[in-house]
């Protein structure tokens, strides 16, 4: 058996503590409070920007679906749709949508692994879409109630029934 | 005068880092900016893609990357875990040791491990909390780790925590209790 290269361990760099870090200038490790509540402000003046920004991604969403149910140009238009939930999961819970994070999520781990979708899959799209919209056009801010998370469950069920083969990496 | 250790009262001029943001969705990446302009950081390039971020980063001045994993697809195939790569352990890399975030809505754990073995110094899944993001971000500038080259490794030492019973060749798990 081959012997295992010896590992060569580096001291950290020290070039940018040398540069950045100091006991006068600049901000603490460990943010004050009041420190933090200005850096947060810059989160909730986004809001109403990201509000938007998930409305027109939710829009696209819907225009990449019929792209598929047509046939038109299917695989750009799944590629189209793992981008797009993928970037809606990031920002929902910014702007205190926990639940578009968590539709989203549901909907791009579900077509991870789908380039061709057949009916009953695309069916299932449809609804994570139409969830997504339900939840930013109710204003559904928070995690949800009973109805909600009943939906989340069954939209899980129904994705791990019927998940495609490919693999994810 | 101040009885709390030195490393407590280190501060953090952000003024003094270049940072780069690769962050494809033009709004997430104001709003990372956003958080570094009100931290008084001064010089922050931004960039979409794969080829701008390396274009950027030839130039040699960045001391900071955070970047995104998924990034658009359409002209070069490559991605956030390219750039690692290319900072990591390209021979034009000015910095092989640049502290690089990841910031990424890839947010499981498998996605974690993946960063953590391309040698990403610090992960930050979105949707984020401003204080998540600075904690991790203070950290890869103010308390760098070692860095280790192995076979098919460089980058962070990935063991944040070391057994100080053990002193073998190679590293070891505690044993099950029977």
């Amino acid at each position: 058996m081959a012997k295992r290269q010896k590992p060569v361990f580096l001291p950290p760099a020290q070039d940018l503590r040398l540069k950045a870090v100091n006991l006068k200038k600049g901000y603490p490790l460990k943010l004050e409070p009041a420190e933090l509540r200005r850096l947060e402000s810059v989160i909730e003046r986004a809001a109403d920007a990201l509000h938007k920004e998930t409305a027109e991604k939710l829009r696209l969403l819907r225009a990449a679906l019929n792209d598929v149910a047509k046939g038109d140009r299917a695989d750009q238009a799944m590629r189209a749709i793992r981008s797009l939930s993928l970037d809606i999961k990031g920002m929902g819970g910014m702007f205190k949508y926990p639940l578009l994070t968590a539709f989203a999520k549901s909907l791009n781990d579900f077509t991870n692994s789908i380039d061709y979708p057949t009916p009953v899959q695309l069916d299932i799209i449809a609804a994570q879409i139409d969830a997504l919209y339900v939840v930013l056009a109710k204003h559904l801010q928070g995690s949800g109630g009973r109805t909600e998370r009943a939906l989340l469950d069954a939209l899980r069920q129904a994705t791990a029934r019927h998940k495609g083969s490919r693999a994810r990496f | 005068m101040s009885n709390a250790p030195m490393a407590d009262l280190e501060r953090i001029d952000f003024s003094k880092i270049s940072f780069l943001v690769v962050e494809p969705n033009r709004l997430m990446g104001q709003m990372v900016r956003d958080v570094l302009l009100m931290l008084d950081a001064q010089y922050i390039d931004r960039a979409r893609d794969y080829q701008s971020a390396i274009q950027l980063l030839k130039v040699g001045r960045i001391d900071v990357m955070i970047t995104e994993w998924a990034l658009s697809h359409e002209v070069t195939g490559k991605n956030g875990m390219d750039i690692v790569h290319w900072v990591r352990n390209d021979p034009a890399s000015p910095n092989p040791f640049m502290p690089i975030v990841m910031m990424t809505a890839n947010s499981e754990e498998e996605y974690v491990c993946r960063a953590r073995d391309a040698g990403v110094s610090e992960f930050v899944a979105k949707p984020y909390t401003v204080q998540g993001f600075y904690t991790r971000l203070a950290a890869a500038i103010a308390r760098p780790r070692r860095f280790v080259r192995v076979e098919d490794y460089f980058g962070p030492d990935r063991r944040r925590r070391s057994s100080d019973t053990y002193d073998g060749p190679e590293r070891r798990i505690p044993a099950e209790p029977n």
